[in-house]
């Protein structure tokens, strides 16, 4: 991995892809969250992966991909941390596949880079045809929400448990906030992204160098101030809240129990936070899956996953309507038994080979490669190779896991659950 | 596109070794140098549409659900559970069930050989008491009930429940909590017995392993042996005339309708890897995102962006059915309705065909960067009957015209059916 500083906050990363027969050129814009304009982040990456200026048609992009042996071109919003990332991929084949001699790779760059820096615009502001369509895409995303109860579920826990602070922005951005979207506030919050963001280029398989010179040059006109990523927060610890809605009609029951350290200090080291979480519900040898599921029997799905830049522990679960106090109450017996005591030697073990084995795979395929390195950046860590990764991974201890796991305390629960009526806490 | 050179070119990069064991075993290992995991995926041409078979004989009846029960239970022996063998080496294993086969699977980066013990093993050699079946009839009891909250999974069986008066594939792939409440240990080794033969199954490997690792693995199986013989026949009646059902609606708790336009199509015969690349292309041609329909759909937000059309089949029944969220569902059907009339008498756009063979070319390059998708497809094949290289063949020969008259073929009203879900009153406005 070789990464390099190309100018103020834009930083260019190139990866090893010589037994891949795709490439990948990856670029992410990390900028705060705001709340004011957060419906209108969530319509500029619609719009962003319409067309650009060089090809504004929505389906003529697409035919372009296409002929470029269906190369695959994605534009997501994210979280990252508390900041949003912005991020606009291309993967297609390399040149040497190309059937008639085509300098794919110098084609694919063009299209990325065109994405993000040099998008459709009519009278300066974006088209608001694409404005318009990409407005009630959103609208239909966001109400569709509710068709997935699991996600809905979780949605509904993470809205108690942040209430309004700046992690409870969402990423999707708001359905009332929709008609106050109009191209020209698009267009204002495209130039605050391009301003604000930290800009992270990975390159794999392709010409890095010609990538990097082609990234400076759009950036040339742009008034750049990068702003340095937003602090990590956790919510402060409360009595547990117990929030049920019930929907007629469902037949599997949701649950989702979101734990605070109650402060973000010290923000745990990301290979014990891992361990921890393999050991509580990370997989099938986790005492989740081992106690709840296979032993009880009291769900079919039940894993747990922590964010350190939140300080937040999250357990989903679906149950049988009617068996979700009884779910709830082993979800936390087994986070105390973990708390009083340590891991033994046996699931310690399981639990750290399971996670050793997905650092070795991460170097498979082009997407995990990539994600491992930026995930390490978005952390804001000085990256390392996943041999050092394992190093470290192997030096944690059963002793650290408990501490790190007696850190959490419930804070929200939330059922959706078969029949009527609802109890809001 | 040159057919000659994409053949070569495809055919040199697939690489992969295939040998049959005296057991019958098909083995595919296909080596991937520079890369550390192992993916392995071990398959048996086992699905839930496998109801009524005779074995050696003597008629056997499967209640729903049946497959997708022994893959649950496959995981353990007496000594205990699979996954705890497979925590002892760093392996992330699982298994599924789908109409037409059942499949069990591994990715490590260390300790192939022992991992390879372990699936071979514990797959074919299943272990039952009454005690731990019903323990599974609780766990299999919620993943039915997950299914039954999913709008997409209600909407394909709503469908092959419109389509197909008899075939099995009316009937969800877990079953129901009643029909699994009926298995007994007996029913459960028929099948083992039945299906899980050497010679029904295949062992598709690649990544970071030797064929020599493979078959060393197979030999201390004992699968390099003779297995004994079984005899094993099944059938299923062909369905044509009209379908039996036209239309099917129900409510969910959803706050948006959900639709599905579905074609009864020709099952694809064993081996016959054109028809099914035509079939997994037409949707494509008809409202794929390269498509005009496409377009006006979305852009007057008549559907969802997921939004798509999908060949879904098995022994004896094949669909083609196109489904999405969307505020006017009947219209959208009545536009898919109408583009392919208007494509059965005009043909396919010539343009559009090239350039979606060009995306199925590259989504196959893709598949063999990475060993899973490999292994995938590699297996997949071979229970189709046909090897990943005769597919590519397949997909260079290709022609507008064969597009043309497989869409002729493929649209016939007669054959279509639609369900749709609407919301449920009381749910989120």
């Amino acid at each position: 991995m070789e990464r390099m500083q190309l100018a103020p906050g834009v930083y260019l990363t190139t990866l090893p892809a010589d037994k891949f027969k795709r490439c990948r050129i990856t670029i992410h814009l990390r900028f705060p969250a705001l709340r004011a304009s957060a419906t209108d982040t969530a319509v500029l990456a619609l719009v962003l992966e319409r067309g650009y200026a060089a090809c504004p048609d929505m389906t003529r992009l697409s035919r372009r991909l296409a002929a470029l042996y269906g190369a695959e071109l994605g534009v997501d919003l994210a979280v990252g941390g508390v900041d949003r990332v912005l991020t606009a991929d291309i993967c297609g084949i390399k040149d040497e596949y190309a059937l008639a001699g085509e300098n794919l790779t110098e084609a694919y760059a063009g299209i990325v880079l065109g994405v993000l820096f040099d998008p459709h615009l009519v009278d300066g502001v974006f088209d608001p045809e694409a404005v318009r369509i990409e407005k009630e895409t959103l609208a239909r995303r966001l109400q569709a929400e509710y068709n997935n109860k699991r996600l809905y579920c979780v949605r509904q826990a993470r809205r108690r448990f942040y209430g309004h602070g700046p992690a409870a922005i969402e990423v999707g951005g708001y359905l009332k906030d929709l008609p106050a979207v109009t191209p020209a506030t698009l267009k204002a919050e495209y130039d605050r992204i391009l301003q604000s963001a930290r800009i992270d280029v990975t390159v794999q398989g392709a010409d890095a160098a010609r990538i990097g010179e082609l990234l400076l040059q759009k950036l040339g006109g742009v008034p750049r101030a990068p702003q340095p990523y937003a602090p990590p927060l956790a919510m402060p610890r409360q009595a547990p809240a117990h929030y049920r809605e019930a929907i007629p009609g469902l037949t599997q029951a949701k649950l989702c129990m979101l734990f605070t350290t109650g402060t973000p200090e010290p923000l745990p080291d990301i290979h014990l936070l891992r361990l921890a979480m393999c050991v509580y519900g990370g997989g099938p040898t986790s005492r989740l899956f081992r106690n709840v599921r296979e032993k009880q029997s009291l769900c079919y799905y039940c894993a747990a996953s922590a964010q350190s830049a939140t300080g937040s522990m999250l357990v989903d679960s679906g149950v049988e309507p009617g068996g979700e106090e009884r779910a709830e109450q082993a979800i936390l017996r087994e986070l105390r038994a973990l708390q009083d005591t340590p891991p033994t030697p046996d699931e310690l073990e399981d639990a750290r080979r399971a996670l050793l084995s997905g650092m070795d795979a991460a170097s498979d395929s082009l997407a995990a490669q990539e994600s491992w390195y930026y995930g390490q950046i978005l952390r804001g860590e000085e990256p390392i190779d996943p041999a050092e990764a394992q190093a470290r991974t192997r030096a944690v201890t059963a002793q650290a896991v408990q501490a790190e796991l007696q850190r959490y305390t419930l804070s929200v629960s939330y059922i959706v659950t078969a029949g009527e009526g609802n109890d809001n806490g | 596109m040159d057919n000659t050179a994409l053949q070569n070119k495809a055919a040199a990069a697939v690489g992969c070794r295939r040998v049959t064991l005296p057991s019958g075993l098909r083995v595919l290992c296909r080596p991937m140098p520079g890369y550390s995991t192992a993916y392995a995926l071990y398959g048996t041409a086992f699905g839930s549409v496998h109801r009524d078979f005779t074995l050696d004989g003597t008629p056997v009846h499967l209640p729903a659900g049946t497959a997708h029960f022994l893959e649950h239970k496959m995981f353990e022996s007496e000594q205990g559970d699979a996954f705890d063998l497979y925590a002892r080496t760093g392996a992330s294993a699982n298994a599924f069930t789908s109409y037409e086969r059942t499949c069990y699977l591994f990715a490590c980066t260390d300790g192939v050989e022992q991992n390879l013990d372990i699936l071979l093993g514990v797959v074919g050699r299943p272990y039952f008491t009454k005690k731990t079946i019903a323990k599974e009839q609780g766990i299999i009891g919620q993943e039915i009930k997950m299914y039954d909250d999913n709008p997409d999974w209600r909407l394909l069986t709503g469908l092959f429940q419109c389509l197909y008066a008899q075939h099995p594939i009316r009937d969800d792939i877990a079953g129901t909590v009643e029909s699994i409440a009926t298995l007994t240990p007996e029913l459960l080794y028929a099948c083992a017995t039945a299906f899980y033969r050497p010679a029904n199954m295949v062992l598709a490997v690649a990544g970071n392993v030797t064929e020599e690792q493979v078959l060393a693995a197979c030999r201390r199986a004992g699968l390099d042996r003779p297995a004994p013989a079984h005899t094993v026949e099944y059938a299923f009646a062909p369905e044509t005339g009209p379908v039996p059902q036209k239309e099917l609606t129900f409510t969910m708790p959803l706050n948006k309708p959900c639709f599905a336009l579905g074609y009864r199509v020709a099952p694809v015969a064993r081996g016959d890897a054109k028809q099914e690349m035509l079939y997994d292309m037409l949707p494509e041609l008809v409202c794929g995102g390269l498509t005009r329909l496409y377009r006006r759909l979305y852009d007057e937000a008549l559907v969802n962006p997921e939004f798509s059309g999908e060949a879904v089949g098995a022994d004896g029944c094949c669909a083609i059915a196109f489904t999405g969220e969307s505020e006017a569902p009947r219209e959208v059907a009545a536009l898919l309705r109408a583009e392919i009339d208007r494509l059965k008498r005009e043909g396919v756009d010539r343009e559009l065909f090239g350039l979606v063979k060009n995306e199925v070319y590259g989504d196959l390059i893709a598949d063999l960067e990475s060993a899973d998708d490999t292994a995938e497809d590699l297996l997949s094949a071979e229970l189709k009957g046909y090897t990943l290289e005769e597919q590519i063949a397949a997909l260079a020969a290709l022609a507008p015209e064969d597009a043309d008259a497989a869409l002729r073929a493929a649209f016939d009203e007669e054959q279509s059916a639609y369900v749709e879900i609407q919301p449920q009153q009381g749910g989120q406005a």
